[in-house]
């Protein structure tokens, strides 16, 4: 089975807090032993959900993990059969971290309240 | 006269007085981490207050500047995505807190829902109807107009009509009119389900550390609580609303203790109350306190002066929704149309028109485009 390849839209370092404002994305591949392969980035000419879904299409991506996403392109994305993590907020690594150990779930807040944050 | 003495100040119940406010509010301190968010801001968000302490407001909030560098303090109209992946337009703008000597204490992030004003908004452009409601003959007129006074009073409202005939469509249109259309909506439907489900379901129930677990009263709040076909409900959670009714107060399932509510409850059913409460689906009480004022929605088959209006409505609608270039039906399709009695009500209009115009490929729909079973019902008589 090959590896899974995660996307996740990126404001800094951290998951993009909005899946339609994000002009940034990293894809990261995942074996199945949860070993965290090569990443790239994405870099796109506009930010946009639209853009975000052709790039998450056109790279036969598995996994979104990302902010808050609108019900339409959630359901469009689950539809066209990408699993979304929604509503993950925390930094890009740590949330690629857990997933790799598959203890990622949706809705989850992974800043420890204290660590210095993007902002 | 009051003097807002050092004393009196720090008395302030200050998270009670964020509670109070009718728009979302968040206290950021000084690293943009959330301190707490009010009532209206975990509505708006669906996010509680305990699981935000200390997150980056933007990861809370998300409006549409929340990937900027500097927030910004005067107001600006934007929008969020809620947990529940709901656009919503608000407007939001950021005012420091200051001590005396000008240090900046933290910030407060007003968010204020705007649906309501765009709803209204697109409303005023939209010829010949209320919300979703719409209608050109005396009947809908009637209703139309009696929509606003029945929304400025705060009494609950039963609304009786087929399958079909827009019950939903107006307890929307009630909640939107009325004072209470900055709060939510919220709808139940009261179809059969078990009665401890229901009551978990309307009143919320006690969680098992202790906490309420909130149910449609809880998430209304001081909105309206919409609840569909309550001749359904089993009796006992009519008992609990008509005590609710008499003394504004619920008991979640499981506790023991009450709690203050405060929504306006709309309820609607095929048949009156008088006729429920004639059959035993409604408990005698409870049909006198919701009858205070109803609207009887008359079947599409007692206003056929309205056929016409919804034919060209919904086809303006789908046409534009489906991106073709369709502007009317044959003359054969349009009597057909006209001629039938639309068991199904505005509904099954509706879905007859987006049906006739997703396959039409012409200008004009042909009665080869109407549904199969219309056809059928309607060739026999019509040749």
């Amino acid at each position: 089975m090959r590896n899974k390849r995660v996307l996740i839209p990126l404001f800094k370092n951290e998951v993009a807090p909005r899946f339609d404002l994000a002009s940034e994305a990293m894809i990261t591949e995942v074996g199945e032993d949860g070993v965290v392969g090569r990443t790239e980035d994405f870099l796109l000419p506009h930010a946009g959900a639209e853009g975000l879904c052709d790039l998450i299409l056109r790279k036969d991506v598995d996994v979104v993990v990302c902010g808050g996403i609108e019900e339409e392109y959630y359901h469009y994305l689950r539809w066209r059969r990408v699993e979304v993590l929604d509503n993950v907020a925390g930094l890009a690594r740590d949330a690629m971290t857990r997933l790799a150990l598959g203890q990622l779930k949706g809705g989850e807040i992974l800043f420890t309240r204290e660590d210095p944050h993007a902002g | 006269m009051l003097t807002l003495t050092p004393e009196l100040l720090a008395s302030i119940d200050f998270p009670a007085m964020l509670d109070g406010l009718p728009i979302g509010v968040a206290v950021v301190d000084r690293e943009g981490r959330v301190v707490t968010v009010n009532t209206a801001l975990e509505r708006l968000t669906g996010f509680s207050r305990n699981e935000v302490r200390g997150v980056p407001s933007r990861h809370v909030v998300r409006s549409g500047l929340c990937q900027r560098k500097t927030p910004s303090d005067t107001a600006q109209d934007t929008d969020i995505v809620n947990r529940h992946r709901r656009k919503i337009p608000v407007r939001v703008s950021a005012l420091p807190v200051k001590a005396r000597e000008g240090k900046t204490l933290f910030r407060l992030e007003l968010v204020e829902d705007l649906s309501a004003l765009r709803e209204m908004e697109r409303r005023l452009e939209e010829p010949g109807g209320v919300g979703k409601l719409v209608g050109k003959g005396p009947a809908m007129e009637r209703i139309l107009r009696l929509l606003p006074s029945m929304a400025q009073a705060d009494a609950s409202v039963f609304i009786i009509g087929e399958t079909g005939t827009g019950k939903d469509a107006v307890a929307e249109a009630i909640h939107k009119l009325s004072p209470r259309s900055r709060e939510p909506f919220i709808r139940v439907n009261c179809g059969p389900m078990p009665p401890q489900v229901i009551e978990a379901e309307l009143f919320g129930r006690v969680g098992p550390s202790g906490e309420i677990i909130p149910g449609a009263f809880q998430r209304a709040g001081a909105g309206t609580l919409y609840l569909s076909d309550i001749g359904e409900m089993p009796e006992a959670q009519q008992l609990q609303l008509v005590n609710y009714l008499d003394e504004g107060a619920i008991r979640p399932a499981g506790s023991t203790v009450g709690m203050r509510a405060q929504a306006r409850l709309t309820a609607s059913s095929p048949v009156g109350p008088e006729e429920l409460a004639r059959n035993g689906k409604l408990r005698q009480d409870l049909a006198f306190r919701m009858g205070a004022f109803r609207l009887d929605l008359p079947p599409l088959r007692e206003r056929s002066e309205d056929i016409e209006f919804l034919l060209a409505h919904f086809l303006e609608t789908f046409a534009a929704k489906f991106k073709k270039q369709v502007r009317g039906f044959t003359p054969k399709a349009r009597r057909l149309l006209l001629n039938h009695d639309y068991p199904g009500n505005v509904r099954e209009l509706r879905n007859i028109v987006e049906f006739a115009v997703m396959v039409c490929t012409k200008q004009t729909i042909p009665p080869a485009c109407l549904p199969g079973h219309l056809l059928a019902q309607l060739g026999q008589g019509l040749r």
